[in-house]
């Protein structure tokens, strides 16, 4: 099939390759370019390369030391040749020697199996994403949005139309909120204006379990500890 | 003795244990860095790093440099496994212990890594800062959380256009900022 792609369009898919977000309908055509296209292939290896810097922006997280033992242990075993262990030896081995495998873990683990089985079999594609609505306060009662949580439930993206452009020396800023008396709101996220003029989004990471409420406030710039300004919005978690 | 990426890549190429070893000291940490704040999940963070590292002892062949470096081929392995797993994994049961009772490697086993991330982090990190918040959003859930350009354009209420065009140029920012960077740390040559 003829290459009908620009490198202009070939740029704006390499750099969405390189962050994993490249729709699969446009794979293809991206391949038969870069296939073909001197000026476009050493793009891929760029942009990989600037993605990868990435990770360097987080705390590094030390690993546990078993899993060096762990990875060693397989890789050494694959190296000489003992490969053909039975099932149930791998699996033992599989568990971390400082984890004693009770008959109560077994059956734990045999469950967690059973369950993972029966999810994969009842999944079919991607689960559908959750949504919840969120509204605007007394504040601000024009402001509308949504909090829709992504698969996997780890990160969730509030978006919010109306709400009012701040000083500059203010942010409204996300809170999560844990029903009454199990704790204080936690500061999740900014709210940003999109440069456009249509909505504010927020991204929010980690998992919203063991909240009620999602909420905002007008703050100082870089946020407070705990919310003190106007509330301009909540919604509930849990009823979407 | 201070080995480089090729150097490592060969040794592996050679279905040489010690490859892995030594590839696992320098991109083990940033590895597990990587999975764990794609799936908030220890025992799951740890399981894909062990599957990456298991698979690149597996097809080290399959190592190409024309389409980055070794880092970014470990982060890529790592992440898109992640992913895979965060969008499979919706029933997951937790059956690890809590990582405080677990010993734990130094962050980076080996120190010429660890000097050139420590170089690197506030440099990436401000390089970020740098963005429109919009242009980091959309790095960040592209990235960590998986979203594909569609679903990050009806997730941001904008045009898959808008998407595209963000992306492109938040590399191309990141790209100028950290060309310094991209010649040394993370990829002890």
């Amino acid at each position: 099939m003829a290459d009908a792609m620009s490198c202009e369009q070939s740029a704006d898919l390499i750099a969405l390759d390189a962050v994993g977000a490249l729709d699969v309908d446009e794979r293809d055509a991206l391949d038969r370019h870069v296939a073909t296209c001197a000026t476009c292939r050493p793009l891929v290896a760029q942009y990989a390369d600037v993605v990868s810097m990435l990770p360097a922006a987080l705390q590094p997280v030390s690993p546990p030391a078993r899993l060096r033992r762990r990875l060693m242990a397989e890789v050494y075993g694959e190296a000489t040749g003992a490969t053909h262990l039975p099932w149930w030896r791998r699996l033992v081995a599989a568990i971390p020697s400082n984890r004693a495998l009770t008959a109560a873990g077994a059956l734990a683990v045999a469950a967690a199996v059973a369950l993972a089985i029966w999810g994969m079999s009842e999944r079919h594609g991607s689960p559908a994403p959750i949504a919840y609505t969120v509204s605007g306060t007394t504040a601000q009662p024009s402001v509308t949005g949504s909090l829709t949580v992504g698969t996997g439930g780890t990160q969730s993206v509030l978006t919010v139309h109306g709400l009012a452009v701040l000083p500059a020396d203010e942010v409204y800023e996300v809170w999560l909120v844990p029903p009454h008396g199990s704790g204080s709101p936690k500061g999740v996220a900014f709210l940003s204006p999109d440069p456009s003029g249509g909505a504010w989004t927020a991204v929010v990471n980690g998992s919203l379990a063991g909240y009620q409420t999602i909420a905002a406030t007008n703050e100082p710039s870089g946020g407070s500890p705990g919310p003190t300004g106007t509330e301009v919005l909540s919604g509930q978690l849990g009823e979407s | 003795m201070h080995l480089t990426d090729e150097d490592i890549v060969r040794s592996i190429s050679a279905h040489s244990p010690e490859g892995i070893e030594a590839l696992y000291d320098r991109y083990g940490a940033l590895a597990h860095t990587v999975a764990l704040r794609i799936l908030s999940d220890h025992g799951a963070a740890e399981d894909v790093v062990q599957e990456s590292f298991l698979s690149v002892w597996r097809r080290a062949s399959t190592f190409e440099a024309g389409r980055g470096s070794l880092r970014s081929w470990i982060c890529t392995i790592v992440r898109n496994r992640a992913i895979d797993r965060l969008r499979g994994d919706r029933n997951r049961t937790r059956l690890d212990s809590p990582i405080e009772s677990q010993p734990t490697e130094p962050a980076i086993s080996d120190p010429w890594a660890a000097v050139a991330i420590e170089l690197s982090g506030e440099a990436v990190r401000k390089a970020l800062a740098g963005l429109p918040s919009e242009q980091r959003q959309t790095i960040e859930l592209a990235y960590y959380g998986g979203y594909s350009q569609s679903e990050i354009a009806t997730a941001m209420e904008v045009p898959l256009g808008t998407v595209k065009g963000r992306v492109r140029i938040a590399l191309d920012k990141l790209r100028g900022a950290l060309a310094d960077l991209q010649e040394s740390p993370w990829q002890t040559q």
